[in-house]
């Protein structure tokens, strides 16, 4: 005890900061566990056969793991179902939010041009201002594009966060750069794709993940805009078997006989985790990789918003 | 993104005056490129702002939008009317509000302790896992957590091994209620600590050196020199979530609710998308409502912008 006290006498500035690191190594340690246990739970869950489950849900890992939840929810068919609808999804709106984003970016970065602050003007006001969801949903319907993938792909067809970012870019690029093409008699057209492009490809590639994510991600408008069960994108199928279970159980808990029900509604939840799995997979796998991609448009956009 | 447009010289009149129908003539290219993003901007936004008349229409689903007869402010007293619209208004404000007094600090926190981790490969490995969540979807989130708090779930597992009684967290209004500041401050918390960890980055590093000199410990500098650094940041994000209190939160609220508890969970956003999709249809008193909300975002938004700009010398769309 006296040794360890003199200890701390003397070196005392080097306890103390040894204590600090130590306390603040804890307790970011145990937020990470904390973000990852809910997951690792899912998955266990998800290749646990369910009579284990069912008696201890606090299970580190199963004895006999079974992959016969992934079996039984790809049997459905709705999973595949909802990985075409959303591949379709993104390889129809990811060019088309590039395309709308960068062209918008590029015009509206551009020196002075009559109308440009006008044109600003326009595209800001939709940040703050929108008409919210009946109207859009009317417009779409007038547009005859319900129950079509037009509907998700055209709603959310540009972003005006992303485009400001966009336009940030081009701004920070050389004016020099565009003028001596232009004296060259390069159109602005060219310009645009053979200097600005090839130019801003870090912040082509980071506006591409967010909208691919957000592609990936959507659910609202496609649970309001696709109606039909043969094209329901990822999230949805996802979400209405989430529900199914929810309501199913809610359900059961007033019943009378409730434990039978909760006990015939078991194997349901084995597939509603691999059915959570299997949405977030592609996010899962690539996100660890590109995640620095994330935080500098996430930066680049910080900076001036 | 205004004074950027500022800083860039109009044309002089009194150098060389070139007339209007010249300069637009000569921009030809310029507006080519614009047209597709402002047809776009105009059928998908412009469009349904029009669609907002609605609030002042009875709908008629034969006469479209534009047909449907007006019926003046009816749809508002209608509004008024209902005690379900009052709740959802104040369900939305008391959860915005907590949201900034529970919430909010807690990507500060998480930024201040993450910065102080001077292993870079850890700090990297911590900060992916603690954004991760926010590149999930809320009906991937809602699932993993309904997984996690139900009543068969990891937390009861937990408490009954514990030898506790079984919660039914899910059923009961006030854990609901606890749980939506939970599960956000999981998936976001991480994600919003980026801008303070960029901030902290930023700070000048002599600061330390000469409180490390002066003896400070390290827990005095994060407390004396990076937490005052952080102020200018913190101010404007709070002022950011000030601005957007009439949202609290549909995704999250609409995915991880349950017919027992939405009733006392509901917030202008679900209310608004119940009365539309759900019960009989009416499509113009829930865009009455809709309006309502716009204009008071609207204000809100114009109010954060116009005290970020006395606080900061920034406007939150530069």
């Amino acid at each position: 005890m006296k040794n360890a006290t003199q200890n701390v006498s003397t070196r005392k500035k080097k306890r103390e900061i040894d204590l600090f690191t130590v306390i603040i190594y804890i307790i970011v340690t145990l937020g990470a566990l904390l973000i990852l246990i809910p997951f690792y739970n899912v998955v266990i869950v998800s290749i646990s056969p369910m009579v284990e489950y069912t008696r201890t849900p606090f299970l580190l890992f199963p004895q006999e793991p079974t992959l016969q939840s992934y079996i039984d929810l790809l049997g459905g068919g709705s999973i595949g179902i909802g990985y075409r609808t959303t591949l379709s999804l993104v390889a129809l709106a990811l060019p088309i939010n590039l395309f709308l984003i960068t062209l918008t970016a590029y015009a509206l970065s551009k020196d002075t041009f009559p109308g440009k602050k006008l044109f600003i003007l326009y595209v800001l006001i939709t940040m703050l201002f929108n008409g919210g969801i009946v109207p859009l949903y009317l417009v779409i319907k007038e547009l005859n594009l319900m129950n079509t993938l037009w509907s998700v792909v055209l709603a959310s067809g540009c972003n005006t966060f992303y485009l400001i970012i966009t336009r940030n870019y081009f701004l920070s690029i050389p004016a020099a750069l565009r003028e001596s093409a232009r004296i060259d008699g390069a159109s602005e057209f060219t310009i645009f794709l053979r200097i600005i492009l090839p130019l801003s490809l870090p912040i082509l590639a980071t506006i591409a993940l967010f909208c691919l994510v957000d592609r990936w991600n959507e659910w609202y408008n496609p649970m309001l805009f696709l109606r039909k069960n043969d094209m329901k994108p990822l999230q949805i199928v996802l979400r209405n078997i989430v529900m199914q279970a929810q309501i199913a159980t809610s359900g059961g808990q007033s019943g009378s006989g409730a434990a039978d029900l909760a006990q015939a509604l078991k194997p349901v939840k084995g597939m509603k985790m691999a059915a959570i799995i299997l949405t977030m997979l592609p996010v899962m796998c690539v996100y660890p990789f590109l995640q620095k991609y994330f935080v500098k448009g996430m930066l680049i956009g910080a900076i001036k918003a | 993104m205004l004074s950027a447009s500022k800083r860039i010289p109009s044309v002089a009149p009194h150098r060389r005056p070139i007339p209007l129908h010249r300069r637009i003539l000569r921009n030809w290219e310029t507006y080519v490129l614009l047209l597709p993003g402002l047809v776009w901007y105009f059928i998908f936004c412009y469009m349904p702002m029009g669609g907002l008349t609605l609030a002042f229409k009875s709908y008629k689903a034969n006469l479209g939008i534009l047909g449907s007869p007006w019926v003046g402010l009816s749809n508002y007293e209608y509004v008024f009317n209902d005690p379900a619209f009052f709740q959802a208004l104040i369900n939305t404000l008391i959860i915005s509000a907590v949201r900034i007094l529970v919430e909010f600090p807690v990507p500060i926190i998480l930024a201040l302790l993450l910065g102080e981790i001077r292993r870079k490969g850890y700090q990297k490995a911590l900060q992916t896992i603690y954004t991760f969540p926010n590149f999930l979807s809320w009906v991937v989130v809602a699932g993993v957590m309904i997984n996690v708090f139900e009543s068969s779930g990891l937390v009861n597992g937990l408490i009954v091994s514990l030898g506790g009684e079984e919660v039914n967290f899910l059923s009961s209004s006030t854990s609901m209620f606890v749980l939506l500041f939970v599960t956000n401050i999981w998936k976001s918390a991480g994600w919003s600590s980026i801008i303070y960890l960029a901030a902290i980055a930023g700070i000048d590093s002599e600061q330390y050196e000469a409180a490390t000199i002066d003896g400070a410990s390290r827990f005095q500098q994060m407390i004396y020199i990076t937490l005052p650094s952080l102020l200018p940041t913190i101010s404007v994000m709070l002022i950011l979530q000030i601005g957007n209190m009439m949202n609290a939160g549909f995704d999250q609220i609409f995915n991880l609710s349950n017919p027992a508890v939405e009733e006392s969970l509901d917030v202008l956003d679900t209310y608004i998308y119940r009365i539309t999709f759900q019960a009989s249809a009416d499509f113009s008193f829930s865009t009455a409502i809709s309006l309502m909300k716009s204009l008071v975002n609207f204000l809100l938004v114009i109010l954060a912008n116009f005290s970020s700009k006395r606080l900061t010398d920034n406007g939150l769309f530069e």
